[in-house]
């Protein structure tokens, strides 16, 4: 619940929400887990039954330890929200996720920064599932218009015998600013995982993506996916990498860029590494103008080639 | 009525169509038949007016205006579409917005039940599927028939709809260009299968870039059939066909 006191800065918090296409209501709601952080400090927070959450101080920022209990299996997702509503600082957001045996959580968050300029948000997530837990995480961010964000999230999953870990970024509704998405995973046997990241880049925005998949147990799957849009003079720079580390192991990596402006700059790079030869890894990409027959497939049905391109860029950003 | 004349295509300093005088009239089916490589796809583009696919000479003409230099959008906003033989496939989008084009097409959502139950797809299953590379090849093609029917188009070139659909399914495909025609489309349908060419009211067959024949469905399939079928040759009409074409 909202801590008293903060109320005020809730509602401010709270439409920006919005904005980023959260519901409030959730965040109100007593059935459902819930943390709201607003600048260096957690304003609001809601257990439910089975979920341990406990904030603590940092340095500039706040950490938040969430435990889901062994079995728990949480019928509505945890609510995270991390807001900045000032114009200049810096954030720092340590959440340390455990999810016990069979446990299962899906987690919506949403990183507000309406007003933002100089400012910089310096995330890392350590998320560690135990045997057969399920945890999917849909991270969503909506930042100012400046394109002055500095932003790094790093994430580090330790997926554990059979569990699921899947893991989305998703920022293509604002300017982005500099960005540094890293996503790693390790897994045990029977393990699966996949990240994915979004991004649309405009402008001067400066992008770089990083998901690395250890496939580390036997049997273990993994997925690392980025879709990108680059326009105007944006750079857009990839790494997928996926490792086969033992037997019977398959993993993919899958790249999409669409680079249209006349200085935009994308890349994209596959790493695949195989230690075991038991282990099958392939990968996928397209990086580069807007296929030309997807255009011309639209184009004959009437659109002009840019609503072509808009459509064809929304099925990549959604 | 849209009307080839004289058109020549060449790319790469070769002539892959020739000479091709066509015309179409709306609510009527054209079969256009050819063994492979003899220029069908390459005649669908042409009248689409893909890009690089700019007649190298001849005049296409819609009602009598003068198009051949109308890019795709253009021609497609005055009616013209086409079903490529292998359609596009789009990453993350919806056949929902496929089949509205993101909300530009306006159709109503019985309307679009209906054409995917036309082509044999339930809409309970495939209206939240995505138009990418999971979707079958036949799948696919179904979808492609359902977004044609729901364009309403004047002229409609088919690509060989029918390839990649299970034998079982053909009669779909009858029913879907028979809707077309009836609906006043004009249906330009390039097939290989003699079931779906006889059904339309006249027939070209393409020879190496070139209509070797023209006529009745039933004529030209017997004779594709006595002579294409069994042709050593194929694509390399022999100099009394061209000939009997140039007289
Ligand atoms: N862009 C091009 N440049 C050069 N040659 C081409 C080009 N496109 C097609 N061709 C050639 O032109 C001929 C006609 O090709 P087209 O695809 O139109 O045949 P088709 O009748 O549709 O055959 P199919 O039944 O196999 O679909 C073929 O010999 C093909 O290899
Ligand atoms: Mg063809």
């Amino acid at each position: 619940m909202i801590v008293k006191d903060f109320e005020r800065e809730f509602e401010a918090l709270a439409r920006a929400y919005e904005r980023a296409g959260g519901d409030v209501s959730k965040f109100l709601d007593k059935r459902i887990a819930s943390v709201i952080i607003s600048g260096d400090r957690v304003i609001g927070l809601n257990g439910v039954e089975g979920v341990v959450l406990k904030p603590s101080k940092i340095e500039s920022g706040v950490q938040v330890d969430m435990e889901i209990g062994a079995g728990v299996v949480l019928e509505h997702p945890v609510h995270v929200c991390t807001g900045f509503l000032e114009k200049k600082g810096y954030q720092r957001v340590i959440f340390n996720i455990t999810l016990r045996r069979n446990a299962k959580a899906i987690f919506t968050a949403h990183c507000v920064f309406p007003w933002a300029e100089e400012f910089t948000h310096d995330a890392l997530m350590n998320v560690r599932l135990e045997e057969g837990a399920w945890m999917e995480y849909h991270d969503e961010h909506m930042h100012s218009e400046t394109g002055s964000i500095n932003l790094i999230t790093r994430s580090i999953a330790d997926v554990g015998m059979g569990a699921f870990f899947r893991n989305t970024f998703t920022l293509v509704k604002t300017r982005v600013g500099k960005l540094k998405v890293f996503m790693e995973a390790s897994l045990k046997e029977k393990a699966i995982a996949e990240l994915f990241t979004k991004v649309k880049a405009t402008k001067d925005d400066d992008v770089e993506v990083r998901e690395t998949i250890k496939l580390d147990g036997e049997g273990a799957r993994g997925l690392a996916k980025t879709n990108a849009v680059a326009l105007d003079r944006a750079k857009v720079s990839v790494v997928n990498e996926m490792y086969g580390n033992s037997p019977n192991t398959r993993g993919h990596v899958e790249c999409v860029e669409i680079a249209k402006g006349d200085g935009v700059e994308v890349s994209a790079l596959p790493i695949l590494i195989v230690k075991n030869d038991l282990s099958e890894l392939t990968h996928e990409a397209s990086i580069g103008r807007v296929n030309v027959k997807q255009l011309q497939t639209l184009m004959a049905k009437g659109l002009t080639e840019e609503e072509a391109t808009e459509l064809i860029i929304k099925g990549i950003l959604t | 009525m849209l009307a080839l004349v004289d058109v020549w295509y060449e790319s790469d300093g070769k002539a892959i169509l020739k000479n091709i005088n066509m015309t179409f009239e709306p609510g009527k089916v054209y079969a256009i038949l050819g063994t492979n490589g003899a220029g069908k796809s390459t005649l669908a583009y042409v009248i689409m007016g893909l890009e690089g696919y700019r007649p190298t000479r001849g005049r296409i003409l819609l009602d009598g205006e003068d198009i051949t230099d109308f890019p795709v959008t253009e021609r497609a906003k005055r009616g013209i579409t086409l079903m490529w033989q292998e359609p596009a496939r789009f990453t993350g989008l919806k056949l929902k917005d496929y089949l509205t084009l993101g909300g530009k097409n306006k159709v109503s959502d019985e309307e679009i039940k209906r054409a995917l139950e036309m082509v044999g797809l339930n809409p309970h299953l495939y209206l939240e599927r995505l138009v990418d590379e999971k979707l079958s090849g036949g799948e696919r093609k179904r979808v492609e028939l359902a977004s044609v029917i729901l364009l309403k188009p004047k002229y409609v070139v088919l690509d060989e709809p029918d390839s990649g659909i299970d034998i079982m399914s053909v009669d779909m495909i009858d029913h879907v260009v028979e809707e077309l025609a009836e609906k006043g489309s004009c249906v330009v349908l390039i097939t290989h299968r003699e079931e779906i060419a006889l059904k339309a009211d006249h027939s070209y067959l393409l020879c190496r870039g070139i209509v070797l024949k023209e006529g009745h469905p039933g004529e030209i399939v017997s004779f594709y059939k006595a002579s294409c079928d069994k042709c050593d040759h194929p694509n390399e009409p022999t100099e009394r066909v061209g000939e009997e074409l140039r007289a």
